[in-house]
């Protein structure tokens, strides 16, 4: 009985398929309608607000290239994604990796954490299914893979990346500074680090003054003063750094602790030419202008953003502004964006939705057309990463994120130092 | 805060794991009136320590109630949940994103030479004072306050002489949420919140009182002083990240040498 059932159903599938690929060759008839793309990120949870802009992001992706008539290659096959969600837990995202790939995922995207990265790389290795990392920093993820290829363990490296590595951050960041110190014709001689001392602030703070010492650069690092995440009060902290007479104040904040941190800047006057962060969240969210106000003017980030001189980038904006209830389309919405986006590349490219012919093409990757600020096109290394995939110097002016640098990049020109209240 | 706390424990000897939650619905409250109806939270604390009386109630009523006489471990469970659920309903309400309440107060600050002061810290603290001062007032100089400390003292004997224990339980679960009510209010505007800031501000609160002394107002003042100092000279003499363990070093001292506590009274 079910089985006549099946077949049945089977049989007006295959009959609607059919019409619907009238005029293409025999073979493609016999693939499935759609390539599968399981999407995870962490949509709810401590990192649901970013989690949701990658999904939407992935999404808006998604339905572009669908309307334009699907992969080419592959007989307009169109994309269908599959959610799922870690909740920024990496035994959830294991789980959610599994689950997803049994539904017949035949590629995964994600999933901001680097944590639930990690969790999933073995799923992905383990089961053949190539990975995109559209969002996670952390180096580890891919070079572990990439070293146990090399050395014969496992055959084919499933998991690539297109976004910013941790330590190329602290070197990004460090090469910022320089430029613009040097563009603003200043040369300010003492920098304070502050930093919330949770895993991310520390790994950060970490790159950062590793980079400054291999770059010796004409400014010196004078302190280095970490704050227990999240914190109640941070008027020590302020009163520390402005004993040292800085001249620069380098935070890495997270959202509750610039909160702190930028208002107690104000009332103890500490004097500086500015706030210059060598990347982290808090300074540059919507909440957090609308929170933080004036106190946020004049702050450069370094950060990977949206290339807004790009006319695509504008309107994809535009159209995620309407979405998402007023949000700004950012570095998270912007890199799952990109991701979906050269997954089509890939496929149109491996002409074939078998796991390692996409591998291939994968390798062979040099696409330009991305969203966010970078260095060149998307091409991968021996690791698996992007080297040309980089954050850039934004700065708040107007109580609005701006690109400031790279040059290339800048929508307007950044001002350094900050005018004295 | 410590003083709500103190004062719940002091009264029923149940412990309000749901303090720090209580505490986040202040905030939240100050939040709503301050974006809504454009009211400074330092005016805005009366509503807030109000809107917590009435929750202290309910939670009094309906739940706490039941458990008085119950194992402390059972009591525990309890008032977990209350603040699991407070905690949910805030992040379902409000989102996860942290908040702070805007005060042209919070943001000002006094220049005496080189010293400065914040003036928002010192009204905070100033009406701190003054609501301790008044709740001892009233604990010491009006009726209601006299049977609260009959029942902390003696339940059995303050239901022979009369006293009706379980509205006095009520009045003090709701002065004790009120209070905390209160105080969250006053730190929003210094303190961004988000959902999930309830628990160490549960666990702040716990250390302060332990070190004051469970169910003593003047131990509970004067704890969350000692704390606050021993904090601010930990960071400037040792790493500012260490400050969280001065203070809870101070803890372990404390139960080693004076397990009551500075003010508490010793267990019979």
């Amino acid at each position: 009985m079910a089985s006549t059932r099946v077949t049945r159903r089977t049989l007006l599938k295959t009959a609607a398929a059919g019409a619907a690929v009238v005029g293409f060759p025999l073979p493609l008839r016999a693939q499935a309608k759609t390539f599968k793309i399981g999407v995870i990120h962490p949509v709810t949870g401590p990192l649901a607000e970013p989690g949701q802009a990658c999904r939407v992001g992935a999404q808006m992706a998604a339905e572009a290239i669908n309307a334009a008539g699907g992969i080419k290659a592959l007989g307009g096959m169109k994309l269908e994604l599959l959610l799922g969600d870690t909740q920024t837990k990496g035994d959830v995202a294991r789980a959610e990796a599994e689950r997803l790939i049994n539904a017949g995922a035949q590629m995964l995207q994600g999933p901001f954490n680097s944590g639930d990265a990690a969790a999933m790389v073995p799923v992905v290795q383990q089961r053949r299914v190539p990975f995109l990392i559209d969002i996670a920093a952390a180096d580890p993820i891919t070079a572990n893979v990439a070293k146990s290829v090399r050395e014969g363990q496992q055959k084919l490296q499933f998991v690539y990346r297109n976004f910013p590595t941790g330590s190329s951050f602290g070197r990004k960041a460090v090469q910022y500074f320089g430029e613009i110190f040097k563009e603003a014709g200043v040369s300010p001689k003492r920098i304070v680090v502050m930093h919330a001392n949770d895993l991310f602030g520390q790994l950060q703070a970490r790159g950062f003054v590793a980079a400054h010492k291999a770059a010796k650069p004409a400014w010196d690092i004078v302190e280095v003063i970490p704050w227990p995440e999240p914190p109640s009060d941070l008027s020590t902290e302020v009163s520390r750094a402005k004993a040292l007479k800085p001249d620069i104040i380098a935070p890495i904040t997270r959202p509750a602790s610039a909160q702190l941190l930028l208002p107690e800047l104000r009332k103890q006057r500490v004097e500086i030419m500015g706030i210059v962060g060598p990347g982290s969240p808090g300074l540059y969210e919507a909440g957090q202008l609308a929170a933080l106000k004036e106190d946020l003017e004049y702050v450069l980030t370094s950060v990977p953003w949206p290339d807004f001189k790009n006319p695509k980038t504008r309107a994809v904006a535009e159209e995620y502004r309407k979405r998402s209830g007023g949000k700004t389309f950012d570095t998270n919405s912007g890199y799952s964006y990109d991701a979906m986006m050269l997954i089509a590349d890939i496929l149109e490219r491996a002409r074939s939705t078998d796991a390692e012919a996409i591998v291939a093409a994968m390798k062979k990757t040099d696409w330009q057309g991305q969203l966010m600020v970078s260095a060149g096109p998307v091409r991968f290394n021996e690791l698996g990463d992007n080297p040309n995939a980089i954050p850039a110097m934004i700065q708040i002016l107007g109580l609005r994120p701006t690109v400031v640098w790279p040059k290339e990049s800048a929508e307007r020109k950044f001002v350094f130092p900050r005018p004295k209240a | 805060m410590a003083v709500g706390l103190t004062l719940i424990f002091g009264v029923m000897r149940v412990i309000n794991f749901a303090h720090g939650d209580m505490m986040v619905w202040g905030m939240y409250i100050a939040l709503l009136l301050s974006r809504r109806a454009g009211l400074d939270p330092y005016v805005g604390f009366v509503i807030s320590a109000v809107a917590l009386f009435a929750l202290g109630l309910a939670v009094q009523r309906g739940l706490v109630q039941r458990i008085v006489d119950a194992p402390h471990e059972m009591q525990i469970l309890l008032m977990l949940g209350v603040a699991l659920v407070l905690e949910n309903a805030a992040l379902m309400a409000f989102g996860p994103e942290p908040e702070r309440v805007r005060s042209p107060l919070a943001a000002s600050t006094i220049w005496l030479g080189p010293v400065f002061v914040d003036v928002g810290r010192l009204v905070t603290f100033g009406v701190a004072v003054l609501l301790t001062l008044l709740l001892w007032l009233f604990l010491f100089r009006t009726d209601l306050g006299r049977a609260i400390r009959a029942a902390a003292d003696n339940p059995y004997g303050a239901l022979v002489i009369g006293t009706d224990v379980r509205r006095v339980y009520a009045t003090a679960f709701g002065i004790g949420a009120a209070c905390v009510g209160a105080a969250g209010a006053l730190v929003s505007p210094l303190l961004p919140f988000q959902p999930a800031t309830g628990l160490s501000l549960s666990i702040t609160s716990f250390n302060i009182v332990i070190i004051g002394g469970m169910g003593s107002l003047l131990g509970a003042f004067i704890g969350g002083l000692l704390v606050s100092v021993a904090e601010s000279l930990g960071a400037v003499f040792l790493a500012p990240s260490l400050k969280e363990l001065v203070s809870f070093s101070l803890l372990i001292l404390i139960l080693l040498f004076r397990p009551a506590g500075l003010f508490g009274k010793r267990a019979p």
